[in-house]
């Protein structure tokens, strides 16, 4: 190492000192509990007994034979991959239209914005009534049959009822970003496209989409990692049915080490949690990253 | 990367074709269509338990009565619930103004390794929010005693956000001039009072952008606050309402008296704030 003098020695420690409580709290908050979570995984621990048998890899063959725990993936990732390109089609093209030029701009994106800023838990509560009550009486004025609406109570359109709900909640958010960025755009770029006989939807191919890439790396990987997570919308709406047909994998770990006291399995559950979202994060690096250097 | 707010772009008169016309009327519908639920929340909190069940579910209450907001009122134990989490959201939202802050600003201020790594160390918790780790940290906190606890929560709530805020303040870093800090250290000013009496004026729009998305995080968050806080002394309101929501889940028209009281302030400071809430959202999603 590098000799320092004691003066730029003394800086750096006030600098250091700025940036460890921080990362003290992060640590014992968040990283520490998940390498605890890895430990406890390896373990048949009811959360009740001070010592923890230790069975080795038992939770996680366990966790592939169990067929509620590939039930609840399969429902997760489900979920994950409609939220992923439902939003974002939708955000491109409703942030597309707001900066078209038409009226009431402002108003309208204020609309779509004000359903993120309620809690999840509200949002599903409201939903389960709009399905379950509001629709259905509205339906039967209309000469429908109110069943049609029901969409939670059936374990064929649970995951509809519930992307429509989470939908409602989110698509404004990524607008935003989408609307952010459009706006960032140079107009002389269009202006040259223009010159050159490009008509709108070139345009839109080979300016806008270029540039939104950024913004389409972060909201690809803000909706993955919130679907992925899904639990507040479940708690007030379906609980996680009918059956098993809305238990997404946060619910099921929840309900299986919480309620069931199962501790050891729970953690090996949160660790699969942990793998799914760091290859998120890895083929983000990856593969988002990368076209974005190429344009 | 500057992360100066651009000015809109000013249009000029754009002619009203009918593509444009087109795209007016889908997006007078589309947003008709995400106003509905808010709306029919509002009418279905001042209808009567007779007018819940009978008559179009679209009519307008016959008057409007306020006897759901004040079972509303009590059932949510709304002035304990209100202060917790208000109390919860404030506290952590200023620690973590000054953790990140700070942290921020060393880190943009060090090449050396250390502080490389402390950033990186930071974004594990963005890549892994805290809602998937939620059973071991419950576990920590429960081992030790911070379960049940206002610090325990407050503590928490700093562990499980300080990644996002460190993410946020270093990118705002490169719009505060070094030159001015450099002048001051030149004068002999340590680093502490460099950063407090320099940096920590010019961050406070960046603060601002901090404070309002954190408190909508916190204020928000119901998996958390449900494991750490169980007796009513310290619950928190969404934690309230979805207890009020299993009880009352055939008298909604409580519930949804709760919902209006619960969604109304976050909403109010969203909408005269917005400036600096988008500002947040839009971090490293446009290329300055």
């Amino acid at each position: 190492m590098r000799k320092m003098s004691p003066s730029l020695r003394k800086q750096q420690m006030q600098y250091l000192s700025l940036v460890l409580p921080g990362m003290i709290i992060f640590t014992f908050g968040l990283i520490v509990p998940m390498f605890l979570s890895f430990y406890y995984s390896l373990t048949s621990w009811d959360g009740m007994t001070v010592e923890k048998p230790f069975i080795g890899l038992g939770n996680y063959v366990k966790l592939f034979s169990d067929p509620y725990a590939r039930n609840a993936w399969w429902f997760t990732i489900r979920f994950t991959l409609w939220n992923t390109i439902i939003q974002n089609v939708a955000a491109i093209f409703m942030a597309v239209a707001l900066d078209s030029g038409i009226k009431g701009q402002k108003l309208m994106r204020t609309i779509f914005f004000v359903p993120c800023l309620i809690s999840a838990v509200v949002v599903g509560f409201v939903w389960l009534k709009l399905y379950g009550n509001v629709l259905p009486a509205l339906f039967k004025l209309m000469g429908l049959q109110g069943s049609l609406a029901m969409l939670l109570g059936k374990e064929e359109t649970v995951l509809q009822g519930l992307l429509i709900a989470n939908n409602w909640q989110w698509i404004g958010y990524w607008m935003l970003i989408y609307l952010a960025a459009l706006q960032s755009i140079p107009s002389d770029l269009y202006e040259a496209a223009k010159v050159d006989g490009a008509n709108a939807v070139r345009q839109f191919i080979n300016i806008t989409i270029p540039m939104l890439a950024p913004a389409l790396t972060i909201c690809i990987v803000g909706i993955t990692t919130g679907s992925l997570k899904v639990y507040d919308l479940l708690v007030a709406s379906t609980n996680g049915g009918p059956g098993r047909a809305s238990t997404s994998i946060i619910y099921y770990t929840y309900s299986t080490a919480i309620n069931g006291r199962q501790y050891g399995y729970g953690s090996a559950l949160t660790i699969s949690v942990v793998f799914a979202l760091l290859l998120v994060a890895f083929l983000q690096v990856k593969v988002l990253k990368k076209r974005e250097v190429q344009m | 990367m500057s992360r100066k707010t651009k000015e809109p772009k000013i249009r000029e008169k754009v002619k009203f074709t009918p593509a444009l016309w087109i795209t007016q009327l889908v997006m007078l519908g589309a947003s008709a269509l995400f106003l509905a639920p808010l709306l029919i929340i509002l009418n279905y909190s001042f209808k009567t338990k007779k007018e819940l069940y009978v008559g179009n579910p679209l009519a307008l209450p016959q008057s409007l009565n306020l006897t759901n907001y004040e079972n509303a009122y009590k059932k949510l134990n709304l002035e304990v619930t209100f202060f917790n989490t208000a109390l919860y959201t404030i506290v952590s939202v200023l620690i973590l103004a000054l953790l990140c802050g700070a942290a921020a600003w060393a880190i943009a201020r060090n090449k050396g390794k250390f502080f490389q790594f402390a950033y990186l160390y930071f974004i594990i918790g963005i890549l892994i929010p805290a809602q998937a780790l939620f059973l071991p940290i419950y576990i920590v906190g429960y081992s030790t005693g911070l379960v049940n606890s206002r610090i325990g929560v407050i503590l928490m709530y700093v562990a499980t956000n300080i990644s996002f805020g460190v993410f946020l303040m270093t990118s705002f870093m490169s719009t505060v001039p070094v030159e001015l800090e450099e002048a001051a250290r030149i004068d002999g000013c340590s680093i502490y009072r460099t950063y407090f009496t320099i940096v920590f004026p010019l961050l406070k729009p960046a603060m601002a952008t901090l404070i309002i998305m954190q408190s909508f995080q916190i204020w928000n968050d119901y998996l958390m606050s449900s494991l750490y806080v169980s007796t009513n002394r310290l619950k928190t309101l969404t934690v309230a309402i979805q207890s009020l929501f299993s009880a009352q889940s055939s008298d909604y028209s409580t519930a949804f008296a709760a919902i209006v009281i619960s969604v109304l302030p976050i909403t109010i400071l969203f909408v005269s704030l917005q400036k600096y809430f988008i500002k947040g959202m839009t971090v490293g999603a446009v290329k300055g």
